[in-house]
C-alpha cells in the first residue's frame, strides 16, 4: 500500500490493539519511523517552548536551550526502553529491545500530532480560552500513556494487571539506572581526581 | 577583582577632580528593583539622601532613641524624642518651631514616659501613645491637654488586661486606632470620647499541615509545653484619606505583612503586582541580615502609593495602589542614606524622611528625576488621567528601559484609546498577561471584522479548488481504467 510508513503509525494511534499486534506479528514496525517520531517530538517540544503564545508561555527566554530537550525527551525515552527491557526480561516478557523501542516511539505520536497545532492555536487564544490548550495537551498525554500501556501489553503478551505493575516497576528501574549512572560518574570523577593528585604529588616531590 | 575596584576608584577620582562631568552623588547602597522573573536588577536611584537632621543641628541637644516621626499635610513635622520624653515640632524645612516636654493635667504638670507612637490630625491635635504611662494623650495645637485614654473597660477584654499603646492613628471622626503591646486580637479602637469600641483587623493564625501532624502526634503534656499558636501583633498603622487603615505586622511567615483594613474589618489591599507586598522578594535565608523583610512602619502617600520600612535591611519599599513595587532605597550602614536602626518613615510632600533610632537622626531623601517621574506617572494614573500619564511613563522609560510598570501603564492608556495592537505590544513588554489577553481579544475581533469578507471568499475558493480536483481525479481514473481495458 502507498505511504505505509505514514499510514501505519496513524493507524496504531487510533486502533492500538490491532496496530500493535500487527507491529509485533506482521513486522510492520519500522525503526526508522520510530526514530523519526522521537526526533519530531523533540522538535515539537522545542517549538512549543519557543513559539507558544504569550499567555501560556511561562518559559524564561533567557534560559531556553534546545539541547536541553534531549535531556527531557530523548534521555527518558532511552531510559524507558532500557528499564522496560530489563524488567520484562525477568518477568517473562516476549518483547525484544527493538520492539520495545518501536512501541514506545509509536506511542509518542499523539504528543507530536497534538503539540504542534496547539502551539499554533495558543497564539490566537485569549486568557479564557487557554483552558482548551491545557486540556488538549493533557489529553495528548493521556493518549500517550494509553498507547504505551496497550503497546507494552501486546508486545510482551501480558495481562492488564501485570502490564500496570511492569510499567510502575519500569519507572522505579529508571530511577535506579539514573542513580547508578550518577554513582559511576561520581566514582570516575574520584578516580580521576585521585590519579591527578598522585601525579601532582610525584612531580612536586623533586 | 581588587585591581578592577582600584581602577573604578581611580576613574571616579579622576572624574571628580576633573569636574568635566557633574558627578552624580553615589549612594552607599545598591539601587535595585525586581523584574518579572524575580531577579534583583540594577535600577536608577529614585531617591537620594539630601541631608541629615540631628538634635544638635537643631540646637536642642541630641535626640535619644527617637521612635516616631509625623508630617502633617500642612507644614508641621513632628518628632517623638522617646528617650528625652519630648515632642520636637519643626517646619518642612527642618527649622525648629517648638519643643513640647510636658503639659498641664488636672492643674498639675504632667509629662510623657517613653512614648513610642504619635499622630497629628488636620487640626493640629497631637495624639501620643504614652507607652510608659500606659495611656494615650491628646494635646491641642497650642500644647494644652485635650484628653487622655487609659484602661479601656469592656466585657470582651480579658481580666488583668494591660493597655500598653505603642503606635496609633486617628480617622476623620476622631476615632483612635492603637496598636498595643501584648494584644493579639487586633488593633484597639476607641471612640472620639475615649470609650473602647472593639478590635479591628485581627491577624489570623493558619497552622499548616505539619503543625496539625505534630499536634496530633504529641501527648497532652507535650502540647501544653509547646508553642502557642497565637497571631502576631501589628507593628504599625497609618490611615488613608478614605479612612482605611494600613497596618504592618512582622510575622516572619506571613505572605500579607501589609494590610489595608476596611471599616468592616476586611483586608482589602490590592495585590496585583508580580509578587506579594512584603518587601524583599529574594533574600538570604540565614545570617544576620537573612530572612524576610521586617516591616515596622508604613506611610500612605499621594496617589494611593504607600511606603513601608524594613528594619532588618534598612530599606524603604514603595508600592502603588495596585501593589506594584515602584522603587527601593536605603540600606544598613554608617554613611548618609543608610541607617543603624531605622524606626519610622515619613513623606514630606515629594521628599521622604527616615528616622534612625539608634543614631538619633533624621535622614531626608529627595526624589531624583527618575523618582519624580515615577511619582508623577503613578499619581496621574491613580487620578484616572491615563493619557497624561503616558508622557510621564515615557520619561520613566527614557531613564530606565527595564521598568515594567511603565510599559503596563502605557499599555493601559492605549487600551482605553482602543489602540489595541500597540497596547498588546506594551503589555507584552511589561509581562502583563491579564491585560494582554483583554487587548488581544479586542484586536482579534477587530481583525476578524475587517477580514471577514476576504476569509469567506478564500474559503469559497478553497472549496471550489477541492471540488475541481476531485472531479478531475475521478475523470482521470475513469479514463485510466478505460484505457486499461482497451
Amino acid at each position: 500500500m502507498k505511504h505505509e510508513w505514514l499510514r501505519f503509525p496513524l493507524h496504531v494511534m487510533v486502533r492500538p490493539f490491532d496496530g500493535f499486534w500487527d507491529l509485533k506479528y506482521e513486522n510492520k514496525g519500522r525503526s526508522g519511523v520510530a526514530a523519526a517520531i522521537v526526533v519530531l517530538l523533540i522538535l515539537s517540544v522545542t517549538v512549543q517552548k519557543q513559539l507558544s503564545g504569550f499567555l501560556v508561555n511561562f518559559n524564561d527566554p533567557r534560559y531556553l536551550n534546545s539541547i536541553d530537550e534531549l535531556k527531557y525527551v530523548l534521555l527518558p525515552f532511552l531510559l524507558w526502553c532500557l528499564a522496560n527491557w530489563s524488567v520484562t526480561t525477568l518477568l517473562d516478557g516476549e518483547g525484544r529491545l527493538q520492539e520495545i523501542a518501536v512501541v514506545a516511539a509509536y506511542s509518542l505520536l499523539p504528543l507530536v500530532v497534538v503539540y504542534l497545532p496547539t502551539t499554533f492555536l495558543s497564539n490566537i487564544m485569549t486568557n479564557e480560552e487557554t483552558a482548551f490548550y491545557y486540556l488538549l495537551n493533557s489529553f495528548a498525554g493521556l493518549w500517550f500513556v494509553w498507547l504505551l500501556f496497550v503497546g507494552t501489553m501486546t508486545v510482551h503478551q501480558y495481562t492488564a494487571a501485570k502490564t500496570i505493575v511492569t510499567m510502575l516497576l519500569t519507572l522505579i528501574v529508571m530511577a535506579v539506572i539514573v542513580f547508578l549512572g550518577m554513582l559511576v560518574f561520581s566514582l570516575i570523577q574520584q578516580i580521576i581526581g585521585f590519579g591527578y593528585n598522585i601525579y601532582y604529588e610525584l612531580i612536586f616531590r623533586n | 577583582m581588587r585591581s578592577t575596584r582600584m581602577l573604578i576608584v581611580l576613574a571616579a577620582v579622576v572624574l571628580l577632580v576633573s569636574g568635566a562631568v557633574p558627578a552624580a552623588a553615589a549612594v552607599p547602597y545598591e539601587n535595585y528593583n525586581y523584574n518579572y522573573w524575580r531577579d534583583a536588577v540594577p535600577s536608577p536611584e529614585a531617591y537620594l539622601p539630601s541631608r541629615s537632621i540631628t538634635g544638635v543641628s537643631l540646637g536642642i541637644g541630641d535626640f535619644l532613641e527617637p521612635t516616631d516621626l509625623f508630617a502633617t499635610k500642612e507644614d508641621g513635622v513632628y518628632l517623638l524624642d522617646t528617650g528625652n520624653n519630648r515632642i520636637v515640632v519643626m517646619d518642612r524645612d527642618w527649622r525648629l518651631l517648638s519643643v513640647i516636654a510636658g503639659f498641664e493635667h488636672d492643674g498639675k504638670p504632667d509629662g510623657f514616659n517613653k512614648p513610642e507612637g504619635m499622630f497629628v490630625d488636620s487640626e493640629g491635635t497631637i495624639y501620643v501613645a504614652d507607652t510608659g504611662n500606659k495611656r494615650i494623650v491628646a494635646l491641642k495645637a497650642d500644647g494644652r491637654l485635650a484628653g487622655v485614654i487609659r484602661d479601656p473597660q469592656s466585657d470582651i477584654l480579658p481580666s488583668g488586661f494591660e493597655f500598653v499603646p505603642i503606635k496609633l492613628t486617628v480617622d476623620r471622626a476622631k476615632r483612635v486606632y492603637a496598636v498595643t503591646r501584648g494584644v493579639f486580637e487586633g488593633i484597639v479602637q476607641f471612640d472620639s470620647d475615649g470609650t473602647f469600641l472593639g478590635f479591628v483587623g485581627t491577624n489570623r493564625v493558619r497552622p499548616n499541615a505539619s503543625d496539625y501532624a505534630w499536634r496530633f502526634l504529641s501527648t497532652k503534656a507535650q502540647r501544653s509545653q509547646g508553642v502557642l499558636f497565637i497571631p502576631t501583633e501589628f507593628s504599625n498603622v497609618d490611615i488613608d484619606a478614605k479612612g482605611f487603615i494600613y497596618a504592618t505586622n512582622i510575622d516572619p511567615g506571613s505572605q500579607t505583612p501589609v494590610k489595608r483594613i476596611s471599616p468592616s474589618g476586611d483586608d482589602v489591599l490590592k495585590r496585583y503586582g508580580y509578587f506579594p507586598v512584603a518587601g524583599d522578594v529574594r533574600y538570604r535565608l540565614a545570617g544576620a541580615d537573612g530572612g524576610p523583610s521586617k516591616l515596622i512602619d508604613i506611610k500612605v502617600r499621594e496617589g494611593g502609593t504607600y511606603s513601608v520600612l524594613d528594619s532588618l535591611r534598612g530599606r524603604v519599599f514603595t508600592y502603588d495602589e495596585e501593589g506594584n513595587l515602584l522603587y527601593i532605597f536605603g540600606g544598613k550602614g554608617n554613611q548618609l542614606g543608610t541607617f543603624k536602626l531605622p524606626a519610622a518613615v515619613e513623606a514630606i510632600g515629594e521628599r521622604m524622611a527616615v528616622l534612625d533610632r539608634a543614631r538619633g537622626r533624621i535622614v531626608e531623601f529627595a526624589p531624583t528625576r527618575f523618582g519624580a517621574a515615577v511619582n508623577k506617572a503613578t499619581a496621574l494614573h491613580a487620578d484616572g488621567q491615563d493619557q497624561a500619564a503616558v508622557e510621564a511613563w515615557r520619561e520613566v522609560l527614557r531613564l530606565n528601559g527595564n521598568y515594567d510598570v511603565a510599559y503596563i501603564g502605557i499599555g493601559k492608556s492605549y487600551l482605553l484609546e482602543k489602540r489595541n495592537k500597540e497596547a498588546m505590544h506594551y503589555f507584552k513588554l511589561g509581562m502583563d498577561r491579564k491585560d494582554y489577553s483583554v487587548a488581544f481579544k479586542r484586536y482579534r475581533r477587530e481583525v476578524m471584522k475587517a477580514h471577514f469578507g476576504q476569509a469567506l471568499s478564500a474559503l469559497l475558493l478553497v472549496a471550489l479548488a477541492a471540488a475541481a480536483a476531485y472531479v478531475l481525479r475521478r475523470y482521470r481514473i475513469r479514463r485510466g481504467s478505460v484505457s486499461h481495458e482497451a
